[in-house]
Formats: structure tokens, C-alpha cells, sequence
């Protein structure tokens, strides 16, 4: 054991390092996510259900339903290697219809590109399909995104809460979720405060 | 042969199978998940109970529970490790102890008032968990901040990576058994926060980088400070590195422990020294310069066998890369203003609000208001001491983010840990934590 990690300490100490640095590719352009627009339009004609750009990062707007394909696609083919699933969330536009965006983020090591892919989902059916098994790094971000946004997403092994407790109510980061603050009871607002078995028989500092 | 090595060379050959599509859900994963039921049903205990509960399921298996107050976990980590004797045969992390909702407040502060809770995420780094926010902000606001105000936040945020990386050093030795070093980490990391209270006035959370430039300009005993920390930290680090690199325990102790390949760490989404460890050479500060990281002349370590002590190896070169930053950024420090002159943003000089009505309108509207940024939404990721720490900011034209993510390094690179440390002991895993070098506030946020 201690003969094979000899002199690697050497190697890493060096000072010249020329093809270390080099590992970086250049950018191709000046928009991330280009590459993989174009190998989508390329290979999946009609993927793309509209096509964004801000602030020199496309956004591609994917139906659900072939989002696992996209994803697949855009992971394994050499000339996209999107490799390393950089986050998963949510955005909840409260008063849009369809409710959610769902928003993924991939970075391609090996282009050194960026690609945001955006998928809408229904409040009624808040549902995507999950990609661990295409990046097992979604795994925890996913549970993240169930636990704070109420979002499913089908096949996934092990969806439970991951930073609440599993007891806890609501998605706190749903627009309609009260952050702060608990009910109190006042006299003008007793029944909404408090539940039935809760309320005095004689509300406090009532005179009548 | 050792039983670790035994295990490190079944583990190997495991590794050596295909990436893990079926691992996620194969057939080995839902005979284990039957057997926690039976195990379950047997002890009287709810067949669907959580399945971070601690259940013993069998003669030769035990369940043990590591933390949440552990002390090698540096936090609150709980980790549920399923032993076969002394060897790991799967480990559950349960996290979220250190849930504080920030990305929640985000919603509810106007950006500047957002600078501290960015701060107290990372709170081994404050500066650059500033940053990262501060830069994204400014895509949306499309604002550019003056050369000066650029190479003072690299200076900051390269201090916070040595800072950082000092008490990953420190906490990593100590829970493998050497104490000294943690002193000399300690004793070399007060004068990094003593330069911090001298800029800002707070050691730790600093609030000093902000959307838009600084909190103030850096005042007249930052250079002999700044040169100080030049003279001695080549030195501290040499010291650290004769206490441990060749130290036959240590090596015996790291070498070979917790591998993982580069194409799995990029499948499960590490970054930082993690990923490079592996061979990787993503580094941000590289790959897409901000903040005028392009102007200086810097190497990312880089390894090759994604091991304890690659890991330990990148990190300790890195401490000198960023010295070597700090230098060119302290040598060539241009002169001028260090917060952008966009009115939009910054507040209006002093001796302006008293001479121009304007400057006191725009001076009222942000002290009240704040700024407002325009609709849109962008990712902007900077390179932390553990990763890519990425903020996804989405505006919708107000004074208060509509929604703020932050992709925190260490939830990724914590992940993984169950894939690193299976089939190794259990007194390996502290080494395993140690080298992935979590901040549960950046976990849990």
C-alpha cells in the first residue's frame, strides 16, 4: 500500500504543471446550452417546446414525458456528455397555469457547457419522472425538491422527506405556505385560530 | 493481509461494474430492503417503519447509529451504519438537523438584507458564499463591479478558502488521531479572521462582499497584514506538511480508503477537491472565470486515484495556489472606487447626499426599498472550498428574490458517501467524512 502512493506527493506538489491546467477546455461560444439544443434538434426534432435565452444561458422548456430520453441523450452522447447533475428545484409561479417549473441543471465537464432544462407541471398532477437512474447524484436533490415543493417524481426509490421531519405539514416553499408567525387567538378571530375542542366557553375579557 | 485491505479489494472489484443504473434499484437493493421488514416484523417493530430506524436485523449484522452528536462528523450528521462485524455494509446519512429555510427567508429579505443569511450557509466561508450570491445578483442587474472592488473580493474569498481549509485540516487529522496539527491550524487560521475583523469588523460572518462591491474599501493596515500572511503561511504549511504527509500512519491509514472513480463522482455530482481527486480538473475558477479570476496565474492540483489521501494532497496545494493568488491579486491591486457607480445599486457617497437632491432620492429609495432587479433568472456558481456552489436566482422584477436556490457543494459531495465508504471499517468512515469535508450548514441551508 505504502510503496504504490510513493512519490505521489511529488507529483502533486510540482510547481510546472502545464497539462493540469490545460484539462479545461475552452468555451465553444459565448451561450451556454447551444450544444445541447442543437444535438436535441438534431436527434429529437419537436423536444424542445420553447427556447430561451438569459443572460447568455439557454433554457429549454422539455415535456415530462421525454424528459428521461432528453436527459439520457444529452448524458451519454460523445458530442454532449452532460455528465454531472449539477441541481434540481422548483419554481412555483403561483398564479400560472401550469403551477411549476421544474428545473434542472447539467454541466458537461468534458465541453465545459451548461444546460438548464425546464420542465411545467399542473398543480393537480404535480408529477416528473425521476433521473436517478441516469444521474444516481439526483437522488438526494429530488428528495429535496418532494420535501419542499410537493413535486413526485415516479420511480424514485426511496421518496421521503429529506430536511424535514417526516412528520411535518406542507412544502414550505410553496408560495401559499405561511412562513411565519403561528395563529393567536383574538376575539375577533377565535374560530379561525383555534380548533373547535380548543375555544373557552367564554371568550377572555368578553363583556357580553 | 488486513481485513481494511480486504475490504478496500472487494470494494475495487465491486467498483469495477458498471455505473449504477441497476445498483439504484436491483434485485440485491429490494432483498435487503425485505430483509429490514422481516428483521422489523420480528422485533415487533411496524413492517414500513423509516428506514433510518435502527433495527438489528440478524446474528452477524448490526445496526449502529453514528451521531448526530458525534464529534467526527463535524455537525450535526447522523449516519446509520449497517455493520457486518467491523465492516460497513451500507450507511444511510439522515441529515436536515441543521435546517434553517433560508432559501425560504431569501423570498421575504431584499438582496442586501440576504448577504448575512448567505454567510451563515458555508459558515467555514463566509466571503465566498457572499459572492457567489452578490455575482449572481449582478447578472440579473446586469452591473459590473470596479477592477479594485474585484481583486479585494478575490483576496477575501481566497483567505476564506485557506481559513476553510485550515479547519478541514485540523478536524481531518485530529479524527484520525494526531491532536497537534489541529492546534497549529487553529493558531494559523487567527490571522485570517484577525484581517476579516480588521475589513469588516466581525471575524466569522463577515457581510463584507455585497451586491454591487463591498461593504467599504480595505483600510491602511490591510497591506502589512496581507504581507504578514505571505511571509508565514508558506512556512505553516510546509510545517504541516512534514507533521503528516509522509507520516507512515497517516498514509497506512488513507491510501486506498474511500475511492471513488472519476466517472461515479461525476454521476453523483461532486465537485471541489472531490471530484478532482479523482482526476477530474473542474475547477470554476478555471473553467469560468468571475470576479477577474482569468487575470492570475494559478495550477488546479489534480489526482489520480480518488482516495483519502489524494484529497488530503489537492487540498494542501491548493492552500498555496490561493497564496499564490492573494500575492498577484495584493501586488496589482488597482486603485479607484470598489463599488460599482450604477445608482440602481450602490448608495450615493455621503458628501453627494448633502449637495444633490437626487443622490439623497436614490440614497432614500435604497435604504427603504432596496434595489430592484429586473425580471429574469440566471445560475451563477462560484468555486468554494468544497465545490461548485451555485445560487439559481429567479427575479420577477421586485426588490426581494421570488426564489433563491442554493446548490450547496457539500449536500452533492455528501451524498456519495455511501458509495465511498461501503465495505470499509467503521473507524475508516470518520477518514471518509473528514476527506469529503461537509459544513452541515451548507447541507442542510
Amino acid at each position: 500500500m505504502t510503496e504504490a502512493g510513493a512519490g505521489r506527493e511529488e507529483i502533486l506538489g510540482a510547481t510546472d504543471s502545464a497539462d493540469r491546467t490545460s484539462g479545461v477546455p475552452p468555451r465553444a461560444g459565448t451561450v451556454d446550452g447551444s450544444r445541447a439544443a442543437q444535438l436535441l434538434e438534431r436527434v429529437m426534432p419537436g423536444v424542445i417546446l420553447e427556447t430561451r435565452e438569459e443572460h447568455g444561458e439557454l433554457i429549454l422548456q422539455v415535456d415530462r414525458s421525454r424528459l428521461v430520453e432528453v436527459c439520457t441523450l444529452l448524458s451519454h452522447d460523445d458530442g454532449a456528455r452532460y455528465r454531472l447533475p449539477v441541481m434540481v428545484t422548483a419554481v412555483d409561479w403561483l398564479e400560472r397555469e401550469p403551477r411549476f417549473d421544474v428545473v434542472y441543471e447539467l454541466y458537461s465537464v468534458d465541453y465545459n457547457d451548461r444546460v438548464r432544462l425546464v420542465v411545467q407541471v399542473p398543480e393537480h398532477d404535480p408529477v416528473v419522472p425521476t433521473l436517478e437512474k441516469v444521474f444516481p447524484g439526483m437522488d438526494w436533490h429530488e428528495r429535496e425538491t418532494f420535501d419542499l415543493f410537493g413535486i413526485s417524481f415516479a420511480g424514485h426509490h426511496d421518496l421521503r422527506r429529506l430536511l424535514l421531519p417526516e412528520d411535518w405539514e406542507g412544502h414550505p416553499l410553496r408560495k401559499d405556505y405561511v412562513s411565519f408567525g403561528e395563529p393567536v387567538a383574538f376575539t375577533h378571530n377565535l374560530e379561525w385560530a383555534l380548533a373547535p375542542q380548543d375555544r373557552p366557553e367564554q371568550m377572555p375579557g368578553s363583556t357580553r | 493481509m488486513s481485513p481494511r485491505k480486504a475490504a478496500s479489494q472487494s470494494q475495487a472489484e465491486k467498483k469495477g461494474e458498471s455505473l449504477l443504473p441497476e445498483a439504484v434499484a436491483g434485485p440485491e437493493e429490494i432483498r435487503v430492503q425485505q430483509a429490514y421488514g422481516d428483521a422489523r416484523e420480528r422485533v415487533g417493530v411496524d413492517r414500513d417503519l423509516d428506514a433510518v430506524d435502527l433495527v438489528e436485523i440478524g446474528e452477524d449484522t448490526m445496526e449502529l447509529n453514528m451521531g448526530p452528536q458525534h464529534p467526527s462528523t463535524h455537525g450535526v450528521l447522523r449516519l446509520v451504519l449497517n455493520l457486518e462485524g467491523e465492516t460497513v455494509r451500507e450507511c444511510r446519512p439522515d441529515i436536515g438537523f441543521l435546517h434553517t429555510g433560508f432559501e425560504k427567508s431569501f423570498e421575504s429579505h431584499t438582496y442586501q438584507q440576504c448577504i448575512p443569511l448567505t454567510d451563515r450557509m458555508d459558515y467555514l466561508a463566509p466571503p465566498i458564499n457572499n459572492l457567489g450570491f452578490s455575482l449572481a445578483a449582478e447578472k440579473l442587474l446586469g452591473v459590473e463591479v470596479p477592477p479594485r472592488g474585484q481583486y479585494i473580493r478575490v483576496i477575501m474569498a481566497e483567505l476564506a478558502r485557506i481559513g476553510s481549509h485550515l479547519i478541514w485540516f485540523g478536524t481531518h487529522a485530529m479524527d484520525l488521531g494526531a491532536t497537534t496539527p489541529f492546534l497549529y491550524a487553529w493558531r494559523e487560521r487567527e490571522a485570517i479572521l484577525d484581517i476579516n475583523e480588521l475589513v469588516s469588523g466581525v471575524r466569522m460572518m463577515t457581510s463584507f462582499i455585497r451586491v454591487g462591491g463591498l461593504m467599504a474599501d480595505v483600510p491602511q493596515e490591510f497591506g502589512p497584514m496581507i504581507e504578514q500572511v505571505l511571509a508565514t503561511f508558506p512556512k505553516a504549511i510546509d510545517e504541516y506538511e512534514l507533521l503528516i504527509t509522509k507520516n507512515p500512519i497517516w498514509r497506512d491509514r488513507t491510501i486506498g480508503l474511500g475511492v471513488i472513480s472519476a466517472e461515479d463522482a461525476l454521476a453523483y455530482g461532486l465537485t471541489g477537491p472531490c471530484l478532482r481527486g479523482s482526476g477530474v480538473p473542474y475547477d470554476l475558477r478555471k473553467a469560468r472565470p468571475y470576479s477577474s479570476y482569468d487575470h492570475f496565474e494559478f495550477d488546479v492540483p489534480v489526482g489520480s486515484n480518488g482516495d483519502v489521501y489524494d484529497r488530503y494532497l489537492i487540498r494542501m496545494q491548493e492552500m498555496r495556489e490561493s497564496l499564490r493568488i492573494i500575492r498577484q491579486a495584493y501586488e496589482n491591486l488597482p486603485s479607484g472606487p470598489v463599488n460599482t457607480l450604477d445608482r440602481r445599486v450602490a448608495r450615493p457617497p455621503r458628501n453627494e447626499i448633502n449637495t444633490s437632491m437626487e443622490s439623497l432620492i436614490y440614497h432614500f429609495k435604497l435604504v427603504t426599498e432596496g434595489m430592484q432587479v429586473p425580471a429574469g433568472q440566471v445560475y451563477h456558481a462560484v468555486e468554494s472550498p468544497r465545490g461548485e456552489l451555485g445560487f439559481y436566482m429567479v427575479s420577477d422584477g421586485g426588490n426581494r428574490p421570488y426564489r433563491c436556490k442554493v446548490r450547496g457543494p457539500s449536500f452533492s459531495n455528501l451524498a456519495a458517501l455511501p458509495h465511498m465508504v461501503r465495505g470499509e471499517l467503521i473507524a475508516d468512515v470518520v477518514a471518509v467524512v473528514g476527506s469529503i469535508d461537509i459544513t452541515l450548514g451548507d447541507v442542510d441551508r
